[in-house]
């Protein structure tokens, strides 16, 4: 008695077939059963139909956004790198690099020292309005010349860095001789 | 370093829409993890095996696919995908069209790795190894996922066939 082929052990060798990995012996072999067998010769059939459609859906094209994007992403890539790469880590360090920078920092303190001693040395009766006024035109062009040093480095984070500072060295500074006319009024009274 | 990633991106850049196309049935979406794998491509160029470049950004293409559909709510599943009408392509006749028409929703329908297996394999073309690498599987693996993935669309070919 002949035994029914396995309908699965066929199936792989369609498979193998259709992948071009089936020898010529198992060619034969599927060949001469597919012959006798209507169901395998059918399911041979209906694999290489499908095997040929599949083959022959198109390949959606991308879209052209798509395309663009794509084509981009090296210089965007590059001009994300420069920015982190630029020697020196952030903005904040070059920033601190540029000797204008310090020299305008450091003019700062100074103008706070120079109105704090004034009033010191002058004991009792410092400060006066003329004082005060010459120390707020001192800081007004020292904050001006940073100002001009920031919009220089092309940094826009420097702006508002320097923006903050004005406020609160003015805030400060305003304070301590808003303190400094106060405690004189008090004294003159 | 820029030629030849602009070199893939002519050689790869239909291949990965179509695979993202599928998996996500979403245009938008589709477009957004494309871009997002080969932004990584271009990341990561100087430590990829240069031979092997199509199948990891096949890898990488797909893997954006899944995650996004794992975040999906099962009210954001879509329907019925259909595919680009081919039209101004003179050598697919209506019965063509058709029939690719029903392949595309019937590999829709199929599961993973299914889906993705008949279409870097079967669709595409791709080579047994180069599959294997992309899907992440054996060889041996990856032959007998395809068989029962065919062996799948051939019983829904057989039940629409008169």
């Amino acid at each position: 008695m002949t035994e029914k082929p396995d309908f699965d052990d066929w199936e792989e060798q369609i498979n193998a077939l259709l992948d071009g990995e089936l020898d010529d012996a198992g060619a034969g072999r599927l060949k001469a059963a597919a012959g006798e067998d209507h169901q395998l010769s059918q399911a041979i059939i209906e694999a290489y139909q499908l095997q040929r459609a599949l083959a022959n859906i198109p390949t959606e094209r991308a879209p052209d956004s798509l395309r663009r994007k794509l084509a981009a992403i090296p210089a965007l890539e590059a001009r994300r790198g420069a920015r982190q790469q630029k020697p020196g880590g952030g903005w904040w360090q070059q920033s601190w690099q540029v000797p204008r920078w310090a020299a305008a920092m450091a003019a700062i303190p100074l103008v706070l020292v120079a109105v704090n001693q004034t009033t010191d040395w002058l004991g009792p009766k410092e400060p006066s309005a003329a004082e005060i006024a010459q120390a707020q035109q001192e800081l007004a062009v020292a904050l001006s010349y940073l100002g001009k040093v920031s919009r220089r480095t092309g940094l826009e984070i420097g702006d508002t860095v320097n923006h903050e500072m004005h406020k609160t060295v003015n805030e400060n500074m305003m304070q301590a001789i808003h303190e400094e006319l106060e405690f004189n009024k008090e004294r003159e009274l | 370093m820029s030629r030849i990633f602009q070199q893939w991106v002519e050689e790869y850049q239909d291949q990965a829409w179509s695979l993202a196309r599928y998996l996500l049935k979403d245009a938008a979406e589709a477009e957004d993890v494309c871009q997002e794998s080969f932004v990584k491509l271009w990341r990561e160029q100087d430590s990829i095996d240069h031979a092997k470049v199509k199948a990891w950004l096949m890898k990488v293409t797909r893997n954006g696919c899944l995650d996004r559909i794992r975040r999906r709510k099962p009210s954001e599943e879509l329907g019925d995908w259909q595919m680009a009408d081919p039209a101004g392509e003179p050598q697919h006749g209506a019965e063509r069209f058709e029939l690719g028409q029903w392949l595309q929703q019937a590999i829709a329908r199929l599961g993973e790795p299914y889906q993705s297996l008949v279409l870097l394999r079967d669709v595409q073309q791709n080579s047994y190894e180069e599959v294997a690498e992309t899907l992440e599987l054996s060889l041996p693996q990856v032959k007998v996922y395809l068989h029962r993935a065919r062996k799948q669309l051939r019983e829904s070919l057989a039940e629409v066939r008169p």
